[in-house]
């Protein structure tokens, strides 16, 4: 039973980590107040950007890093879109999604197929050792050990840190962080580049670790898996994990049926997180927890007078 | 209503002699367009009083307490603290200068704690502890004796436990200068009394507040000092030791100097439009009121008496009682099930932006608000006459700017309102509630209000529910004053001494 479980499971932490950034990435836009339905887009331009950088600099590390920065140039212009010229949010969210993917797959076409330098598994030293668990979690790439820590950093940000209290009065209430001195505008740009930066490492995982060459459809619709994650979690960065993990499961799942040549029609396996998404809105919605939500969530702040 | 029991602890207290102002306004003056939200006004603030700003609703207090908290930077005259002239640009400013501002509207987190909100913006440092944090704002509560659990959520708090909230932001940023916006409005009277308690001690501390209201009992409870606002003017500086009667405030409070005259002929009094008859129920006690055709009737009162539950009840937006109230000899039920667009009930609602208009349509869509049925012809409508007849009306009425496409926010308040008018005398009604029609107009667009309300009568009865005395008198046939929900009397404006018995009655006295 183990000999098959922990494969499973450990293909699940891998598969869960992209989602994961950019779960958190997304939850950190929201909980300034706004509303990024452009995840998808983001994700497929930044692994891109990975890719390329890794391609022609050849160091991993520094791909990392420049997938996290396209993200932060997609947010930025969404951010400019809904923050500066008050554009729905809704809307140029959609735009940068249809905008990214047609980006990334304009610009790949040349690098279709080819393989760049990314990251590999290795056995994380000394927590490896631990039965079960550590062939579960520590024997994975670099990423997905950066990725442990990030939620936690997360949640210490929300809660330990004047910079993340104001970043959430900025999302429930901008008129009440501007009636004592905050400034409700840079903040919102602070959470929406910031959470970018989490979106774009997520792509950046796609193409530096999940595969370790470009193909079209990398993002592969985990984008609009983190906006529902985001839901399901109720906003708290120690439930993405748990969402994100679960999702990750579904679709390490759902490929090994195929592997395993399963009479079921491929087609059919390929709706299973989808089908999840939705079950899981709705068990989050009967459960009453929309008001969870930050309350400014996707209304823009309109300027004074 | 307002049940409180609040004493003051130690009597009236005398203003020292030396008594230096902390805050001075000289000669403040705010215009919005035509109007003059303020006039002149000049008022000294001193340390450990209480001073009331006593007005009806409209009459500037919140346009000046607005100056004062930097909100608005006023027309004409300035501010000066401790005897130094300050210009506030913000409300930063304000606040840096030991100026407050508790609104009616809180400005809370709600998804935060009560230490959260009180230090959001003044955490002092990167990191935060929440045990740390809750510690030194349940201290600052402690010392001045405010009852409030630090690390409560906002969302389950009363809403006097949220005032006390808003009272901590100030006082963490150590205002000297505490202003309270109608901050009994939201309050059960025991939260009513612990906030009477609560702004005492605050003066004992040093600190000055300013509390704004309309309800006289609390002013006289609570105040060192009063001043009454009327119309963007100080009327009047009273010490509440040396007041008489309530009836005395209240007819300083509303006035009785004429401003302005219209000429009204005779008309005919035809049958009842609208009877209410023994109606209890919706915090009203025992309303009998008739209007007839013909006949303008005027409701007046100290706002928050049971006026606007009396004319919810009346235009169909909460249910009266079971036979109580018959609008042109039929029951509401009745009444409401068959209304028809024309020739039935009309209203002017006191909020023209919000409930009268939409402020994003043009003045076609909002002439078709409440007559679509008039342009109808089956499935279609007929755009084509509701813009030829809204043309007529902006010209009928001189309504500006002359534009059909113009957006109701676009208009000013004047005209805004006579667009309402337009739209509603289009209905040819057979009554006619106004609500507060002319609150906020310069005086040629009242003249225009009050002459078409006037004309109005040939067709319909009119109940006019107003806090203008003036209005009252120069527009009614009679006029009904309600206190706490309960009519006190109907006096016919013919006879010259109702204006002098209208005053006690707003008070709630009844000789």
């Amino acid at each position: 039973m183990w000999e098959l479980m922990i494969p499973l499971l450990a293909a699940t932490v891998q598969s869960g980590t992209p989602i994961l950034f950019a779960t958190l990435g997304e939850m950190m836009t929201e909980k300034g107040g706004v509303l990024n339905l452009g995840v998808e887009g983001m994700l497929a331009v930044s692994a891109l950007a990975a890719f390329v950088t890794s391609m022609y600099t050849g160091s991993p590390w520094l791909a990392f890093i420049a997938g996290g920065f396209a993200g932060f140039a997609m947010a930025a212009l969404h951010g400019f879109v809904c923050i500066t010229c008050l554009g729905n949010q809704v809307v140029s969210g959609l735009a940068i999604t249809i905008l990214g993917l047609g980006l990334a797959d304009f610009i790949g076409v040349p690098y279709v197929g080819l393989p760049a330098p990314g990251f590999d598994p290795f056995p994380f030293p000394v927590l490896s050792e631990i039965p079960i668990i550590g062939d579960i979690f520590f024997k994975h790439d670099a990423l997905v050990y950066v990725s442990f820590v990030v939620p936690v950093i997360f949640w210490f940000f929300l809660k330990r840190t004047s910079l993340g209290m104001h970043v959430s009065a900025t999302g429930e209430m901008p008129a009440a962080a501007a009636a004592v001195g905050l400034k409700p505008i840079k903040l919102r740009y602070l959470a929406v580049v910031v959470g970018g930066f989490l979106i774009g490492l997520g792509g950046a995982y796609l193409s530096l670790a999940y595969t370790h060459l470009w193909t079209n459809g990398l993002s592969g619709g985990r984008g609009w898996i983190a906006v529902a994650l985001v839901i399901f979690a109720f906003w708290r960065p120690g439930r993405a994990v748990i969402g994100a993990y679960l999702f990750g499961g579904v679709m390490a799942f759902q490929l090994r049926l195929q592997a395993m040549g399963t009479n079921l029609p491929s087609s059919l396996l390929l709706m299973l997180p989808y089908l999840l998404t939705i079950i899981v809105l709705i068990i989050s919605a009967a459960r009453g927890r929309r008001i969870d939500a930050p309350a400014a969530l996707g209304t823009n702040i309109e300027p004074e007078g | 209503m307002s049940g409180f029991n609040f004493v003051r602890p130690a009597g009236f207290r005398q203003l020292p002699e030396d008594a230096k102002p902390v805050v001075s306004l000289k000669g403040l003056t705010k215009r919005f367009g035509k109007v003059v939200a303020n006039d002149g006004i000049t008022l000294d603030i001193y340390p450990g009083r209480i001073k009331a700003l006593l007005g009806e609703n409209g009459a500037g207090k919140s346009t000046m307490m607005s100056m004062l908290a930097g909100r608005y930077q006023p027309d004409e005259g300035h501010i000066e603290v401790k005897g130094k002239p300050v210009r506030f640009q913000t409300s930063k400013d304000a606040i840096a200068a030991g100026i407050g501002m508790v609104y009616q509207n809180f400005m809370l987190v709600d998804s935060m704690t009560v230490a959260e909100n009180v230090l959001l913006g003044q955490e002092g440092s990167f990191f935060v502890n929440p045990r740390e944090m809750e510690k030194r704002v349940g201290e600052l509560a402690k010392q001045y004796g405010l009852a409030i659990d630090p690390a409560a959520h906002i969302t389950d708090l009363s809403m006097g436990e949220r005032q006390v909230v808003e009272i901590l932001k100030l006082l963490y940023r150590e205002s000297q200068i505490l202003i309270f916006d109608e901050p009994t409005a939201v309050l059960t009277p025991e939260e009513t009394n612990s906030l009477f308690e609560a702004l005492w001690r605050m003066t004992e501390q040093g600190k000055s507040i300013i509390f704004i209201s309309h309800k006289l009992e609390e002013v006289i409870a609570l105040a060192d000092e009063i001043a009454i606002l009327r119309r963007g003017r100080i009327e009047g500086e009273l010490d509440p030791a040396a007041i008489e009667s309530k009836a005395d405030l209240a007819s300083k409070m509303v006035g009785k100097d004429v401003l302005l005259e219209v000429d009204r002929n005779e008309v005919e009094i035809g049958e009842p439009v609208l009877e209410v008859k023994n109606m209890n129920g919706l915090g009203l006690r025992n309303i009998d009121l008739e209007v007839k055709k013909g006949e303008v009737v005027a409701l007046v009162g100290v706002a928050g008496n049971g006026q606007k539950a009396l004319v919810e009840a009346v235009t169909g937006l909460v249910k009266p009682p079971i036979d109580t109230v018959f609008i042109m000899g039929q029951p509401w039920r009745k009444f409401f099930a068959e209304s028809t667009w024309n020739r039935s009930m009309c209203y002017i609602p006191e909020d023209r932006l919000g409930l009268a208009t939409l402020r994003n349509q043009n003045l076609v869509d909002n002439l078709l608000l409440t007559t679509r049925k008039g342009f109808a012809k089956g499935w279609w409508l007929d755009k084509k006459k509701a813009e030829k007849d809204t043309i007529d009306l902006i010209e009928k009425f001189d309504i500006r700017p002359g534009r059909i496409h113009a957006l109701a926010w676009q208009l000013s308040g004047g005209n805004l309102q006579k667009a309402v008018l337009a739209r509603e005398l289009y209905r040819q009604p057979r009554l006619i509630v106004a609500e507060q029609p002319t609150q906020g107009l310069d005086v040629s667009a009242t003249e225009e209000v009050w002459g078409r309300l006037l004309q109005a009568r040939d067709m319909a009865g009119i109940l006019l529910v107003t806090g203008d005395l003036n209005e009252a008198l120069q527009l009614a046939d009679k006029i009904a004053v309600i206190y706490r929900g309960e009519i006190l009397g109907i006096l016919p404006t013919s006879d010259p001494e109702t204006t002098s018995k209208i005053g006690p009655l707003m008070a709630g006295v009844v000789e």
